[in-house]
């Protein structure tokens, strides 16, 4: 293995890595240019287009960039496995990776070029450093490389979502995601050492030989549960979830979108990857009456408790953002059905589902974001009466809202449809029935909330009478047409399924 | 070029639908450029299907098929496509040249109306949903582009929503083409279930093929006559015909696109389709679905024939006409005639749309009436209207030579005359051909001719805008005749995929003469009835027609619509009403009694459960039961954001699911 072999196999994440450098050093350098020219206030003008000119210039980098790495993942052979498993390239990760960085490209374009966050260049530099997390995330089969994926990701949120330094609820949000965020890691390594120590390594293929012939001991129980509490955090499944509403709430709006995106979609392949690779042999069985012990009662427990908790709380949300947070935790639940169901099928549909629900929510959260920008809040409130002042971002947030509440034509419909159809069939005489029942249950419910929120757009007046209607062609242009290619994605994944099933599927060994 | 037409065929649909959500996505004070979308959307659809077009040219029988999943679900793949043959092609021409007029003319016509680029959404929807049904290569696809299709019209009739009559006519529009499609879709299922497939044409395993229709066997009669139900809704056939005429509520416009050029054309096209369904097991070209087919298509054109000539509505007449016209259409797939079928469709699309939006033009100029009895004289006001008109009018009535309907005509006549079964419905078309003749002699005698009355005194010609688009269409309506003609019946062999060659002996033909007869003597007779029509003449009041003065009991039978309506809403409307009082009263009293007998269970288990909560444990804990919202509440307020609570919350989560492990173990 030669270093130059090594280098063009990594040269997606190098890539990314050196935008993100470019990219802060172009902030430094226009963030001088900036101070310098506030001090002359005589030409307010002049400042305005600079910085502006600069943001623009930032943002251009990075999502050039990212597309660059997308190139460069498609160059990639098909298969190949570096350092036992450290770096592994398989058809999933290479689609998993796309994903992740088209989700990181869509939150880049939703930082806002009219009232951009200071240090821009700073800002893009840490969604670019957690885009490399998440593929280091996606593209790794050896837990060691996972954790420190997860930590790179970890730390980048972390800055992310406190990044907002004039609003306290950001610094608050981002604290208590730290302190969450680090407990959670310290029970993971701590598990991780435990399974090593009683398998004597790393990689989850050999992690699985060897568990297969261990007799079940405590101490390996200890390190499975300890292992799935990390990534229960990073999916905010109950009853690790509770830094989720906090982080929603506070985090300034493109942080919230890509903790709820990009993030959770390479959680939940590594988890995925985890459970039905590494852990294989230690299944046991979630069904009604046959439960027995494993890991996936664990997972059918976290996925009944966040169901029921994250539907249940979201009722009684008045803000969208943290609606979207304890629904969420709901959709967290939907997803572990599919690894609880497991083999290949329970596992493209999870992926499936949460990369569905990945597009929606940053759609979601760009439609939020437009939103607090005209009125500076995201209450109900805020909304009443949107689809009189823009019929197209009210459009986009119904087809955002129906499709996650799983009305057909929208590609939520179809998520839901593969993930229940799916757990019925996994285990003879419908064991995983109890389950399904409760998510559908579940769903049911959470029409509810998503319809408040869409009475709120379509049949309140507005609240507030001054509400000017949208400026067009504002500089908002590239956000509005960011949310509208979202929904028309959303709906075309409704209309056309198979067009990502079926590669997602094709795409699993 | 070729293959890339076929595999992007799905663009030529797609450009009208983009075009329909850029306008809805736009504030509705931008006329211009919803406008300009929707006629962008058009030309560039037309420039696709022209470039479709000619790549069937290549070979005769060309057809190209490509098919993609559309899901798979457990071993089951449900497959979609689209096909480009000769039929596809030709009416996709037809719909986008036609659409384009309209779209033009609509530009003019609408430009009062304050729902302006609402209009032009709708309008780009359903010619997105028209396209899109006739490329479809798979029943299914079919279906849904034909419920967008009938979404559309819903939408297009009500568009005046604010009259009370133009809701009613689109829901009636609604419903009864839905009574249809209840068959269609029950026809579809049963097509499924037995051929395993939807696609028409799959490399030898479409239902239309070989293997697919040799699966289906007796079953086919069935099938294509659950399918014709859908077909006989949608292209308005007796019995449910009845809401083409109250369809005309909708911007004229719409009457020209949707109820005479392409919508109505939908049921047609659809026999057409699907026609070796209809023709499997024929003997001398004769089954018993395509027996239905002739006789339902023979009723219809006769019937309608008869109503319009005591119309008075300018659009009704032409509505009543379109119903016949399509009657005849049928008569002529039934009895094996398909190309004459689809040539008449092709051709009837240009000149009903050229009198529909004639008819715009002279509404238009008339200030909004309709009445013809109250028009009169308009061709000195209204020149190049009058001069359309009269080319719309003879090809309506199948004048021979040089306008397109008579030679498509012709061709119905020659399939119908030698119908083995019976020669009834030859002789019932000729009555209908005379029929025709006659009232459309009578529609333009009262509006173009004699003195203007009431409405005519300030009339006006229309906008260039307006005038355009029928001239496009007058000369389009003249010029497709040169293909039609048994000299060189080029689209005939186009569309049957056999070699045509120049002979102009075939041009004589006994069929001519006694076309030329007929019409001559419709128009004749109709000259003479109506020569004083609309003046005092005798005995006769000025605003009495000469045939009511003559016949009035039969006069007010076909006035009436021959009471259809008013039988159906003693019959079929009232059972419904009926059945819909009796189900109110079981919800109200029987199924209500049975949810209030099981909430007074509930509330009694929870009066129970509230003294056992009350005394057993404390207090506080029964606002929990106050439903769902208020479970919801205590539980948001246990999320607090101290994050003391919250790492605790970890710590206990963590042990409660070890806990677990270790109790299932």
């Amino acid at each position: 293995m030669s270093y130059l072999e090594l280098l063009k196999l990594a040269s997606p994440e190098i890539v990314i890595v050196i935008t993100a450098l470019v990219v802060l050093a172009i902030g430094l350098v226009t963030g001088h240019a900036k101070s310098s020219a506030t001090i002359s206030t005589a030409k307010p003008a002049h400042t305005v287009s600079h910085t502006s000119i600069a943001t623009g210039i930032c943002s251009v980098v990075a999502a050039l960039g990212l597309a660059i790495a997308i190139g460069a993942i498609l160059m990639l052979p098909q298969s190949t496995t570096l350092f036992g498993g450290m770096l592994v390239i398989t058809p999933l990760t290479r689609l998993f990776k796309i994903i992740c960085i088209a989700l990181a490209f869509f939150t880049v374009l939703l930082i806002t070029s009219q009232k951009p966050p200071p240090h821009l260049g700073e800002y893009l530099a840490l969604v670019l450093f957690a885009t490399v997390g998440l593929m280091l995330l996606v593209g790794s089969e050896e837990l060691l490389m996972i954790f420190i994926g997860l930590e790179l990701l970890g730390l980048s949120l972390y800055v992310m979502t406190a990044f907002d330094k004039t609003d306290v609820r950001s610094a608050e949000a981002g604290l208590k995601y730290l302190l969450f965020g680090s407990t959670s890691s310290a029970f993971t390594l701590f598990g991780i050492s435990l399974i090593y120590g009683m398998s004597g390594t790393t990689g989850l293929a050999a992690i699985s030989e060897k568990l297969a012939t261990a007799s079940v001991q405590p101490l390996l129980a200890v390190g499975i549960v300890m292992t799935l509490v990390g990534f229960a955090f990073k999916i905010a499944a109950a009853p690790f979830h509770l830094w989720a509403p906090d982080a929603y709430q506070g985090a300034p709006v493109p942080s919230a979108a890509f903790i709820a995106s990009g993030s959770k979609v390479a959680s939940f392949v590594v988890l995925g990857k985890i459970v039905l690779v590494g852990f294989a042999p230690m299944r046991g069985s979630a069904d009604w009456h046959a439960m027995t012990a494993g890991w996936s009662p664990v997972l059918a427990a976290l996925a009944s408790l966040s169901i029921l908790i994250g539907n249940m709380v979201a009722l009684a949300q008045s803000n969208v953002r943290r609606l979207l947070a304890y629904s969420a935790v709901a959709h967290g639940g939907y997803t572990l059905i599919g690894l609880v169901a497991g083999g290949r099928d329970g596992f493209a549909a999870a992926l499936f589902y949460t990369t569905i629900y990945a597009v929606t929510l940053v759609g979601a959260f760009g439609v939020v974001g437009l939103v607090r920008r005209k009125t500076g809040g995201d209450n109900f409130s805020d909304f009443s009466g949107l689809v009189s002042r823009s019929p197209l971002l009210a459009g986009c947030m119904a087809i955002f809202m129906l499709s996650l509440a799983g009305i057909p034509p929208l590609a939520g419909f179809f998520g839901k449809f593969y993930l229940f159809s799916t757990a019925l069939h996994a285990s003879a005489n419908h064991g995983l029935l109890w389950l399904v029942a409760l998510a559908l249950f579940g769903s049911f419910i959470s029409l509810y909330y998503y319809l408040l929120v869409l009475k709120a757009i379509f049949v309140n007046e507005p609240s507030l009478p001054a509400a000017q209607p949208f400026d067009r062609l504002t500089p908002d242009l590239v956000q509005r047409a960011a949310v509208a290619v979202l929904a028309a994605a959303v709906l075309f994944l409704g209309v056309m399924p198979d067009v990502l099933a079926a590669r997602i599927l094709a795409a699993l060994p | 070029m070729n293959s890339w037409i076929v595999t992007h065929l799905w663009l030529v649909p797609a450009e009208p639908f983009a075009a329909s959500l850029a306008i809805l996505s736009v504030s509705n004070t931008r006329r211009k450029s919803a406008a300009a979308l929707a006629v962008a959307g058009q030309i560039i659809a037309l420039a696709l299907s022209v470039v479709a077009f000619v790549s069937t040219l290549q070979t005769h029988g060309f057809r190209a098929v490509q098919n993609f999943t559309w899901f798979t679900f457990g071993d089951q793949t449900l497959r979609l496509g689209f096909v480009l043959d000769p039929l596809a092609a030709a009416m996709l021409v037809m719909i986008t040249v036609v659409g384009l007029c309209i779209f033009v003319f609509s530009v003019g016509y609408m430009a009062e109306d304050k729902n302006f680029t609402r209009f032009f959404a709708y309008l780009s929807f359903f010619s997105g949903a028209m396209l899109g049904l006739v490329i479809a290569n798979s029943l299914l696809l079919v279906f849904i582009f034909w419920e967008l299709v009938g979404l559309a019209s819903y939408l297009l009739i009500g568009f005046w929503i604010e009259r009370p009559s133009a809701a009613a006519a689109a829901k009636k529009a609604f419903i009864t083409t839905r009574i249809g499609d209840m068959g269609f879709f029950l026809g579809v299922l049963w097509l499924y279930d037995r051929a395993g497939t939807l696609l028409f044409y799959d490399n030898g395993r479409g239902c239309l093929e070989g293997a697919g229709l040799a699966m289906l066997g007796a079953s086919a009669t069935f099938v294509a006559l659950l399918i014709f139900c859908g077909a006989v809704g949608k292209s308005g056939q007796f019995p449910l015909h009845v809401w083409l005429p109250d369809a005309m509520e909708g911007p004229t416009p719409v009457s020209a696109l949707i109820h005479a050029a392409t919508m109505v054309a939908a049921g047609v096209f659809l026999v057409a389709r699907v026609y070796p369904l209809f023709s499997l097991g024929a003997i001398s070209g004769v089954t018993s679905s395509l027996t239905v087919v002739v006789w339902i298509g023979v009723t219809t054109a006769l019937m309608a024939a008869l109503i319009a000539i005591a119309q008075a509505d300018i659009k009704r007449i032409l509505a009543y006409s379109t119903v016949s016209q399509l009657g005849l259409m049928m008569v002529s797939l039934g009895v094996g005639g398909v190309a004459a079928g689809i040539m008449h469709l092709l051709a009837h699309g240009f000149f009903k749309a050229l009198l529909f939006l004639g008819a715009g033009s002279v509404i238009h100029g008339c200030h909004g009436e309709q009445d013809i009895r109250k028009m009169g004289g308009l061709r000195r006001f209204m020149p190049v209207t009058f001069m359309t008109y009269a080319v719309g009018m003879m090809a309506l009535s199948g004048m021979p030579f040089f306008f397109c309907g008579g030679w498509t005509k012709e061709e119905i006549l020659h399939a119908t005359a030698h119908w083995p079964p019976s020669h009834v419905p030859y002789y019932l078309i000729l009555v209908g051909v005379v029929l025709t003749a006659l009232y459309m002699t009578r529609q333009i005698i009262y509006v173009f001719f004699g003195n203007p009355r009431v409405a005519a005194e300030r009339a006006h010609e229309s906008p260039r805008i307006m005038t355009m688009p029928l001239i496009v269409l007058a000369f389009g309506a003249i010029l497709l005749s040169a293909v039609l003609t048994p000299a060189w019946p080029w689209l005939h062999g186009y569309l049957t995929g056999e070699p045509t060659y120049f002979d102009v002996a075939r041009l004589i033909q006994p069929m001519l003469f006694v076309s030329l007869a007929l019409v001559s003597a419709g128009v004749g007779v109709g000259f003479w009835i109506y020569r004083k029509a609309g003046t005092q003449d005798g005995g006769r009041p000025a605003e009495v027609d000469p045939l009511e003065y003559a016949q009035p009991a039969l006069f007010r039978f076909l006035a009436n619509k021959m009471w259809i309506d008013e039988l159906y809403a003693r019959t079929v409307i009232s059972f419904s009403w009926m059945a819909a009082r009796l189900s109110d009263w079981m919800d109200r009293y029987f199924w209500d009694g049975l949810v209030r007998g099981f909430g007074a269970i509930g509330q009694l288990f929870g009066i129970f459960t509230t003294s056992v909560d009350e005394r057993g444990i404390n207090a506080g804990v029964d606002e929990t039961t106050a439903g769902a919202r208020g479970l919801g509440r205590v539980m948001s307020t246990a999320h607090s954001g101290q994050i003391q609570t919250y790492l605790g919350a970890i710590a206990i989560g963590m042990l409660a699911l070890l806990l677990l492990y270790a109790w299932l173990a």
